[in-house]
Order: C-alpha cells, then structure tokens, then sequence
C-alpha cells in the first residue's frame, strides 16, 4: 500500500463526491487506464499473455504489469497426485522489485492471499475444463498457471483475472493417443505394440481415448506445442474491482486511490455463451461495512461493467489469435 | 470504458558490431592530440551511452559513471560528460536524486524517530528532518521541551508529504533537511506528480502560481506538488504561528474549477515528463493555455495525438534551448 498523507486522502476522497466526479488524472469513475494485451509471450508455456494497465506507451515503466503463464503437466492417478479428469492450480508471485517497501515476509503474505483468491475462484468446479484427462483412472494433465506481478500501480485483482483469463484462452492442450501394450503370441518377445485408437475414422482426439479402458500408456502424435484449445474457454471468468466510498464507487483505482477508500468490492463473473451471466466470486476487501442492500446494487452495476470488461477481451484475444497466426504466415510467407 | 491495445513493438534493431567505428573514437584522437584543450566544455555538453569510449585512461581518470578497459575510460551510464581537471565523470540523465545544499525539496515523511523524522525524498538514502529545524507552535525561537518530542506524531507523520530545503549532510552522505521558513512545512489541499530530477532545472523561485488558481511547488527532486492558490495575504502568518494551520491535515473548500485545473496541469506534466521535457513555468503555462482552449475533457490529455499538440505548441517557445 502507497503510503498516502491524510490530506491526500481527503482530497482524493472529496473529488469523488464533486459533480461531475473527477479522479487525479482526469478519468470519470467508470474509466479504465489504457490496458496493454500480449498473447503468446511465452515460448516454452503451454499459454501466456502478458498484460499491463496504465502504462504510458512512451515509457518504459509504470503501471500495473503481470505476466501469466500455463503449464501442462502430466500426473499418474494411480500412484501420483492427479485426479480424475485432471486439475488446475494457480500460483501468484510477487516480484520484489513491485514491492520494495514489503518485507520477505510481508511479500509471501500478499502472494498467499493473491494466490487463494486466484485460485479458489479459478479451480471451481463449474469451470473445469473437460479436456484435460488423459486416460482415464490412469493420467491427467495438471494444469498450473502461474502469475507474477512485475510492478504494481493499482488494481491488481483485475489485471490478475484478465491476465490468468487471456493465457487460460491461449493454452493449447497437445492432443494424446492412447496407446496399449499386448503380449505376442508364443515364441516372441514381448514387444509393445501400438494400436491407434481410430474409432469410426476419425481422426484421433484425446477425449476418443477414455472410451477405451485398456489403454495403459499415451502418445503425442503431433508436436508437444500444437494442439486444441482448452475447452469451455469461453467461460473463464472476468473479475471487476469496485472500490466503494460511501455512496460512489469508481474502477481500476491507482495505489493512492486504493489507500483512500475503506472497502474493495471484487467480483467475478462468467458469461456462459447463450445463458445469462453467472457470478462466480464476491469477495470484500478492506475495513468498510457494506450493507447487504448496498451489495445487490453494487452486483447489479458490476454485472454491467463486467459484461463491457468481457467483450473487450474478448475482442482483443481473437485479434492477437489473427496476429500471431494469420498475419504471422502472411508475414513469412512475404518475408 | 475500457480500451486494450498492443505493446509498443520494440525498435527495429539496426546495430551493427564491429565493423563500424564508434563514434567516441573520432574525438579521442582529437583529444589525445592536444590534452590541454577543454574538449568537453567548448563542444557543448557531451551525451554518452553505455559502453562508449570516451579517453584514454592513461591522460585522465575515471570518475563516477565510467569505468576503465583496455586504457580507455568508458561511460558505464547514458547522461552528460563532466570534467574536473584529469577526473571525467558522466552525469546520468535518469537516477536518483543527487542533493545540493540549498536545494528545495519535496518529501513525504517514512519514519518518526527520537527527535528526527525520516523523509523519503527520491535520494539513495531517506533524508532527516529533525525536531530541532522545524517551525514549533508559539512562535521561532520558542525552546525544544520534552513534551514536543513526545507529540511529534502531531506535526508530522508517516505518509505526510512535506516541502523542505537542504540544509546540510551527514556524514554518511544522508541529507538533513529544514522547514525553518513559512514557505516550508506540511503539504495539503493537492496532489503529487512524480518526474525524473533530471527535468527539474534550478528556477529563481520553485513556487509557481499559474493564473488558473494553481499553486506548483517544483521539488528539485522530481516530485511536484500541484495544489489549489492560495493567497499570499492568507497564508499562516508569523504573528500568531499557528499550529492549527500550520501542521492541519484539512483541506479547504476546494471548488470544481480548481479540482480541474490540478488534474490538468498534473496531466500535462506527466505527459512533457514522458517525452522529457524540462519543466519551467513557461512551458507550463504555454501547455496549459493550450489545453484550455481546446476545451478537452482533462483525461483527452494523456492521449496520443493531443500529446503531440502539447508539445508542439512549446516548440516556438524554446523548449529546447533553456
């Protein structure tokens, strides 16, 4: 937390009471910074994205930076951790250099909270992808997403979320083909044998191969980089930060806004494709009371702001997909 | 509300190695010719970038900034080159805060210590400000008692911003810092811009006051703090020093108007510290005018096209050349 004076506080404070509101840098209350998206950062990540909020493209720091990164994992259910149909566990670090004033201890403290929230919200049940079993009762894959914030400037829980959001959207799952092992007849060794899974002639997928039990071992019949997308990626979920003072509250706060209202409003929704918006999390932050009345409304506006948040990124994911595929080959091939 | 866009790509890498001669190398020959001449001073102050040969080091030698390989001294940094005698040194364009004394200084206070106060003033080291050099209720040559330095929390605490002037140095290099003067002492009604040192240049006087109702105080160490004017006649007089006023953490009335007018000029500073121009008043107000008569929402500053604006209409006035 930025240190802040009382009067900086205060005058923080009154601003957002004047008519028309008006925020340090001239922003109104519903006014995101300039939000900077990168895909495919990563090379040897399964998905990543980079992500910066309220950065000035002249500059080479400032605002709010985080960088995601998945990471598929193979696991045995049998005789290792894995589970059915595979898990997702996310890990938020903090760099040091975001957070000089922060102790060792007091930095590992902010990464557990970061991290249970991320995680509580992201490893929900109702947000399981359903591709990320190998065989099953045999191996899965554990998905790990993995954040660091590279320098914080407000805002954090937001940044986090789109961030975790666009390298989720960006994991490519390799495709498996299980595969068996059977004893020759007499007189030969035993030599493993590979079956292709080819069921009615398609073409072979993973999720082909949990129709088949005996399977006992899987193989990548492409490149460990390709492969499909994770599935019901449509339904991560975004999160928006209201930060509440009394009756007003505002978005995407800077550190000096953040340590001059009481209580942080966080939550996350989902926008299931052809069904109405489901909210995945609310969470307070903050020594202010908000009354129950108070919260309805606030869900009902942050269900507003989320929608507007989701159609951006969305928008933006499907352009960087064009620009690292289409024009990339176009690129090549003009070389 | 809101809008996402790309990284700025990085700049397309031209740099050839090896082949090239460097640039730094035409001057040394110049400079090993005739040692005697002062080569940095009558060429205009010399930029350098890091790994740049600047001499040899058997004529002279390295100072801050430099480093020495294969006999020849090389700025480790990108910033001015400075000579003393034999000694060169080079002046980085972005670093902390470098404290003169005499400097006035904007800082926010870290720490409340036995009879000291810290204060973070952008430096490599917290300065001090000690209960001793700052103005107490009932009046200057009142004596310390006990009972100030049991309250000290009542005159400054931690997050407090302040504006002081450099008085003197420690051993250690730590700044000490005074608000002996009615001009210095706590910071309100107002917000705080931070910028690179290197663009604050020494001005007669580092309290501006533009005509759309603004007071500026111009940190020498980058941070500038932009409040609402107040008048001269109204400000906390030495007759009955009042501690009220003087260490209050109210605001004032603080009209729209005004509110706007700091969010602008806060916004056109960020915008001449991005492409890093020098702050003067001038330039300031050129900026200002500018912007007003645009009458652009105050957030339209920070945006590309209007940036450019901004700095163009300065370009008459001599950015440059101060």
């Amino acid at each position: 937390m930025a240190a802040t004076s009382k009067s900086e506080r205060a005058y923080i404070q009154s601003a957002l009471h004047a008519s028309p509101p008006l925020r340090a840098d001239g922003r109104s209350l519903q006014d995101f910074r300039n939000v900077l998206l990168e895909t495919g950062v990563s090379p040897l990540a399964n998905g990543s994205a980079r992500l910066n909020i309220g950065k000035n493209p002249e500059e080479g720091g400032g605002g709010t930076e985080v960088l995601a990164a998945t990471k598929l994992e193979v696991e045995d259910i049998e005789t290792g951790d894995g589970v059915e149909g595979g898990r997702l566990i996310c890990t938020v670090t903090c760099s040091p250099a975001a957070y000089p004033q922060l102790s060792m201890n007091a930095l590992d403290d902010l990464q557990y909270d970061y991290t249970t929230v991320l995680h509580q919200i992201l490893s929900h049940p109702s947000l399981h992808p359903k591709n990320l079993g190998i065989i099953p009762r045999r191996k899965s894959w554990l998905l790990n997403l993995d954040l660091v914030i590279l320098s914080d400037a407000g805002n954090t829980y937001d940044a986090m979320f789109l961030a975790a959001r666009a390298a989720l959207w960006d994991t490519k799952v390799p495709i498996t083909r299980a595969v068996q092992y059977q004893a020759r007849t007499v007189g030969e060794t035993l030599r493993a044998v590979e079956e292709s899974m080819d069921v009615e002639g398609v073409s072979p997928s993973g999720f082909d191969t949990r129709q088949i039990p005996v399977a006992a071992d899987f193989e990548l019949p492409d490149y460990w980089d390709e492969g499909e997308p994770l599935e019901g990626r449509d339904l991560w979920p975004v999160c928006i930060t209201l930060n509440v003072h009394e009756a007003v509250h505002f978005l995407d706060a800077t550190l000096s806004e953040e340590a001059s209202v009481p209580s942080q409003f966080l939550v996350a929704f989902s926008f299931p494709p052809s069904s109405p918006s489901r909210v995945q999390a609310i969470r307070t932050i903050g020594s202010g009371e908000l009354q129950p009345s108070h919260i309805q409304t606030l869900v009902q506006e942050a269900e507003k702001y989320a929608r507007q948040l989701h159609t951006a990124l969305n928008a933006k994911l499907r352009d960087e997909d064009i620009r690292r595929h289409q024009k990339a080959k176009v690129k090549f091939a003009n070389r | 509300m809101i809008t996402f866009s790309s990284f700025p790509a990085p700049p397309q890498d031209n740099y050839t190695f090896g082949v090239q001669q460097s640039p730094g190398l035409d001057n040394d020959v110049e400079m090993d010719l005739n040692l005697d001449d002062d080569e940095f001073e009558s060429s205009g102050r010399r930029l350098t970038y890091p790994g740049e040969a600047i001499t040899s080091s058997q004529a002279f030698m390295r100072g801050h900034g430099t480093y020495v390989d294969h006999e020849e001294v090389i700025a480790s940094v990108s910033g001015t080159v400075e000579r003393v005698n034999k000694l060169i040194s080079v002046r980085a364009i972005r670093t902390r805060y470098n404290p003169e004394v005499g400097d006035l200084i904007v800082g926010r206070i870290t720490e409340v210590q036995p009879r000291r106060w810290k204060v973070d003033a952008n430096s490599r080291q917290d300065a001090v400000l000690m209960l001793s050099s700052v103005n107490l209720p009932g009046g200057v040559q009142r004596r310390k008692l006990e009972s100030d330095e049991l309250q000290m929390r009542t005159f400054f605490e931690e997050g407090d911003l302040l504006v002081a002037e450099v008085q003197a140095f420690f051993a250690d290099g730590a700044m000490s810092l005074h608000t002996r003067s009615l001009k210095y002492g706590k910071l309100r009604n107002g917000q705080l811009v931070t910028v690179p040192p290197a663009l604050i240049r020494r001005l007669k006087s580092h309290f501006l006051t533009l005509p759309c109702g603004v007071d500026l105080i111009l940190g020498l160490n980058g941070y500038i703090w932009i409040s609402k004017h107040v008048k001269q006649s109204e400000q906390e007089g030495e007759e009955g020093f009042d501690a009220e006023a003087v260490y209050s953490n109210r605001n004032d009335e603080i009209d729209d108007a005004t509110r706007s007018a700091v969010s602008r000029v806060s916004n056109i500073i960020r915008v001449l510290a991005t492409h890093f121009v020098p702050l003067t008043d001038s330039i300031l107000l050129n900026a200002y005018e500018w912007a007003v008569e645009q009458e652009g929402d105050v957030k339209d500053l920070l945006q590309e096209d209007i940036v450019r604006c901004v700095l163009l209409c300065n370009n008459d006035n001599s950015v440059y050349e101060v």
